[in-house]
């Protein structure tokens, strides 16, 4: 219980609790079963992007291309499926290659041309939207597998089927990042990539290996989106850049690299997604959304530095 | 002697008969361009609506061309690049009612006629007309058909687009007006907006229904993509008591009208928005004809210089027919387009 | 002893590959473009363009500020639209004249931005982080307040100055404005105490404040430029497109505002800017983006052209770099 009150996240899991009684009072509807289910499935696409951003600032960079690689690869999933018949067990893991594949390019041209990975993303964000809208034309691809579309909407009670990814994403990348030798070196060079060279690890591999991390997980993320919305839209991905930094550095995640927080990304979704489930609850004017979106934001923070306030020795 | 009288009645012959064809294919080379505000599937049909202006009215060229994003700037600095590669009249749908206009204003001063498809822009503004479905009215006829559906009396809810939109505007106050008629019969719960997009919308809609679903007698959807998003989430959780009134036809919403889902969706005419639009931009470009100040506008809380598209209700029978119905909307307004709106050399 | 800690100048000959390189690139396209299409350089095609361009270059001088001590300010594009609201709102509802309506508004991006800025340095939280909550509650704010109602009716004056030319010819005052801002910018960085000391602050904040540099107030200062800044560029849009809209800024400036100073040189972890660089940048993006449209690039493949040619770009300025030992860069 110390160590849950310790952790540097314990300000946003008080946010959640408090959040979650206040909106049970206003509305009842809040501790529905069809409620939580609802709010479940908004946070299981969310986890994921959020992830994908993490890993790269973990080296000390920025996927600015993560909505739009997202995108690209939502429609190609799609697409395959439609216009090329390609069955559902082959066309997840082909986009997932897409999706890594998209990451490679990000990774090695921001590591070995020395250009500022935050141009590289965003020259490629550019690149893989202009592919997205090429092919579409901003016309979806509506015939998704029944299986698909089942996964997507099916549920066990208020658990979404969708909840597997997340549920099963997580621990994986937290072994990945903190256990395996790979994934911490990964860390080592965000936090100061000259003592890491030191120590034997090459700066560039890192980054290259966590913006194809990046990409396999915003692969992720898209074919889960595909999943949810019940067909393959073009604009998947487009929101997805604002909140792929908002949450890991609300959670705790360092910008400037070499400090994650899985938890905290975690719990920085959630509190996200309960501001937004809450204002449609709450049947709040849709004038002040956006306004306690960002008071909500200030609460959240000045819990937290509150809570993590240095006591005074003598 | 003989050859020039010969080659004169030829000539007289000649001149006879063109107004015989009806003045039809008299081939024009301007370029004309349809830009929606940026990508959206309600545009898909203006594509094929473009080819086929040019081809049936022997336009030099009519291109559909579309800004990358929903950003005004973007179609702004479309329509001048465009100007300046030589096209000669634009069909545009808004990236802003109001915004876009001082665009309009510098192309009209530069001899290039602005017509607004789909959507229009707010007065005053330069543009030459506005061909599009009138927010304000139809919202209030999909409300009144809602409240019919529900039995003149329950709980509705509103979804629809971007705030920031004046069509949004307008819709809410028709929406209102509606309900206002009812004298407290029917209550308007909540108005979602910021629906119009696929993820977002999926949210805020689930929860909208997890919230208040059983206090929901009627939802009516006025944006595209909110109504695609509306008629899967009623699906999902397999409701057929809530009442439901969608617009547009996305296969989504098709499929709920047909299977009891939704009681009708009500659907615009884009493809003759361009079409026509195209027709009577290369009419104006060649300065053959202007529009009429005189002619039967209607107006709009928008503007004064208003032309009804159509729109039409498709009930669960007229899935199969509606189509052709919406074919032969657009074939009957542009047969007397030019004689009612404008006024020719 | 403030000077022992600034050392930019020894960056100075890079940044000036750099820009000559953005130079190059930049005479390389507009070449290419015009050769495809001649309605490239036409009076009219620069005249918009350098409209759109000066709009850019301030949003990019708005971050920019920010980014020199370290900092950045995701709340640019909301203090844009609030400082338009409350603008056309003097001018239109109050009836204030134009310049008095546009420097009370500023006054309000100002206080936004220092706002910020205090905000940041007496909370010490990372500035994303709180701009990030600002712009929701600047942007929130807006529209309770203005019911997102856009104002049409300014003075005749203010579109005018949108359409005008300087001389008759291709240059829009609004360009000239924004070129005058970068040189106070160039002024401020080379030789004032301040500018050198924000320079410090985003280099080495803790070395700075060792060697006497008051970095909390810096970090104020810069965000409240910065929100100054992020007001002219919005009143510029409201010249350009004649109305006061609720539309305007908001998250679409974000990009932008990152865009033109990165690709001058800035540095992202602060302490270094360039100027002229910025101003190149913004050129280089609008330059791609318009040659793209007048060679008739299929409409739907744009963007990848875009994202492809602004990579070539970069690269090949890279390579210029790399040849000359002396100018070598490390990966960022």
């Amino acid at each position: 219980m110390r160590r849950i009150l310790n952790a540097e996240w314990a300000g946003l899991l008080a946010s959640i609790v408090v959040g979650a009684i206040v909106l049970a009072v206003v509305s009842p509807n809040f501790l529905s079963e069809f409620n939580f289910y609802v709010l479940l499935r908004s946070v299981c696409v969310s986890i994921i992007v959020a992830f994908a951003q993490m890993v790269t600032l973990a080296v000390g960079q920025m996927n600015l291309s993560v909505g739009a690689l997202g995108g690209m690869t939502a429609i190609l999933f799609g697409g395959m499926m439609e216009v090329f018949a390609v069955p559902l067990w082959l066309a997840v893991p082909i986009a997932i290659t897409i999706g890594v594949l998209g990451g490679l390019v990000n990774g090695v041209l921001a590591a070995r041309t020395g250009i500022n990975g935050f141009i590289v993303t965003l020259a490629t964000a550019s690149a893989f939207t202009g592919v997205n809208l090429g092919l579409t034309k901003a016309v979806p691809f509506y015939k998704m597998p029944t299986a698909l579309q089942d996964f997507g909407n099916g549920r066990i009670g208020a658990l979404p089927f969708l909840l597997i990814a997340p549920l099963v994403v997580s621990p994986l990348l937290a072994l990945f990042l903190f256990r395996l030798p790979i994934g911490r070196r990964l860390l080592a060079v965000g936090g100061n990539s000259q003592a890491a060279a030191l120590s034997g690890i090459s700066p560039g591999n890192a980054i290259v290996l966590a913006h194809c991390l990046s990409g396999f997980l915003a692969a992720i993320g898209a074919v889960l989106a595909v999943a949810q919305l019940g067909s393959a839209q073009p604009l998947i991905g487009s929101d997805w850049l604002l909140l792929s930094f908002a949450a890991p550095i609300i959670g705790g995640t360092a910008l400037a690299g070499g400090y994650v927080s899985i938890i905290g990304a975690i719990l920085a979704v959630l509190v996200i997604a309960l501001i937004q489930n809450g204002l449609v609850l709450a049947k709040v004017d849709p004038y002040w959304v956006q306004f306690l979106l960002g008071a909500l934001i200030v609460a959240t923070i000045s819990l937290n530095r509150w809570r993590a306030r240095p006591i005074r020795l003598g | 002697m003989h050859l020039l009288s010969n080659a004169v009645r030829s000539a007289a012959l000649a001149a006879l008969s063109l107004p015989l064809l009806g003045g039809a294919a008299v081939a024009s080379d301007n370029k004309i361009a349809v830009a929606p505000g940026g990508p959206h599937p309600y545009f898909a049909p203006w594509e094929q609506a473009a080819a086929d202006a040019k081809k049936d009215f022997g336009i030099g060229d009519v291109e559909y061309k579309v800004p990358t994003d929903w950003k005004l700037e973007l179609q702004t600095e479309l329509l001048e690049s465009l100007a300046s590669q030589g096209f000669k009249g634009f069909g545009i749908f808004p990236g802003d009612p109001v915004g876009v206009n001082s665009t309009i204003t510098e192309l009209k001063g530069a001899g290039i006629p602005v017509a607004a498809l789909g959507g229009c822009t707010v007065d005053p503004t330069d543009a030459v007309f506005c061909f599009a479905t009138d927010p304000y009215k139809t919202t209030y006829t999909m409300t009144k058909a809602l409240i019919a559906a529900m039995g003149g009396k329950g709980n509705i809810v509103h979804l629809t687009g971007l705030l920031i939109d004046t069509n949004t505007t307008l819709r809410e106050q028709a929406v209102q007006k509606a309900v206002d008629e009812t004298n407290g019969a029917v209550k308007l719960l909540q108005t979602v907006a910021d629906t119009d997009a696929e993820e977002a919308g999926d949210q805020k809609i689930n929860a909208l229904l997890a919230a208040q679903k059983d206090q929901i007698d009627g939802i009516i959807g006025t944006a595209h993509i909110t109504s695609e998003v509306a008629a899967k989430a009623l699906r999902a959780i397999g409701d057929k008591r809530i009442k439901y009134i969608a617009f547009d036809d996305s296969p989504a919403v098709l499929a709920a009208v047909k299977d009891g889902f939704a009681q009708a969706t009500f659907v615009q005419n884009p493809y003759g928005q361009a079409y026509i639009g195209a027709f009577a931009l290369d009419l104006i470009a060649s300065g053959a004809c202007k529009m009429k100040a005189d002619a039967p506008w209607i107006k709009t809380p928008q503007t004064a210089h208003f032309i009804d598209s159509g729109v039409l209700e498709v009930t669960p029978d007229k899935l199969a027919t509606y189509k052709d119905d919406v074919k032969k909307l657009t074939t009957d307004i542009q047969s007397k387009f030019k004689a009612t709106y404008m006024d020719c050399k | 002893m403030t000077d022992q800690v600034l050392e930019p100048l020894r960056r100075r000959p890079f940044v000036l590959g750099q820009q000559a390189g953005l130079v190059v690139i930049l005479v390389l396209l507009g070449a290419l473009f015009t050769s495809k299409s001649p309605g490239f350089l036409s009076s009219f095609n620069l005249f918009v363009l350098g409209r759109s361009l000066a709009i850019d270059i301030v949003i990019g001088f708005s971050q920019m500020v920010v980014l020199a001590t370290g900092g950045m300010n995701l709340s640019v594009g909301s203090i844009g639209v609030c400082v338009v609201m409350l603008g056309g709102y003097l001018m239109q509802v109050v009836g204030l004249s134009v310049p008095i309506a546009c420097a009370l508004a500023l006054v309000l991006g100002g206080g936004l931005g220092w706002l910020n800025g205090f905000t940041i340095a007496r909370s010490g939280v990372n500035s994303f982080i709180v701009t990030l909550a600002s712009a929701n509650l600047f942007s929130g704010a807006m529209l309770i307040v203005t019911k997102a109602t856009p104002l049409n009716a300014l003075p005749r004056s203010v579109a005018a100055f949108g359409q005008m030319r300087i001389g008759g010819g291709w240059v829009s005052p609004m360009l000239a404005v924004a070129v005058a801002i970068g040189v106070a910018l160039i002024i401020f960085y080379r030789y004032s105490v301040v500018g050198r000391q924000s320079l410090a602050t985003g280099a080495n904040e803790r070395a700075a404040e060792m060697s006497g540099v008051p970095v909390g107030r810096r970090i104020i200062a810069a965000h409240a430029l910065s929100g100054v800044l992020a007001g002219v560029a919005g009143l510029l849009t409201v010249a350009r497109v004649g109305a006061a809209m609720p539309a305007v800024g908001g998250q679409d400036w974000l990009l932008p505002s990152f865009l033109g100073p990165v690709l001058g040189g800035a540095a992202l972890a602060g302490g270094f800017v360039s100027v002229g660089g910025t101003m190149l940048g913004a050129a280089l993006v609008t330059t791609i983006r318009s040659g793209l449209l007048v060679m008739g690039i299929g409409n739907f493949w744009l963007d990848l052209f875009l994202g492809l040619f602004l990579l070539a770009a970069v690269l090949l300025q890279r390579y210029r770099g790399a040849l000359s030992p002396r100018f070598r860069v490390r990966g960022a």
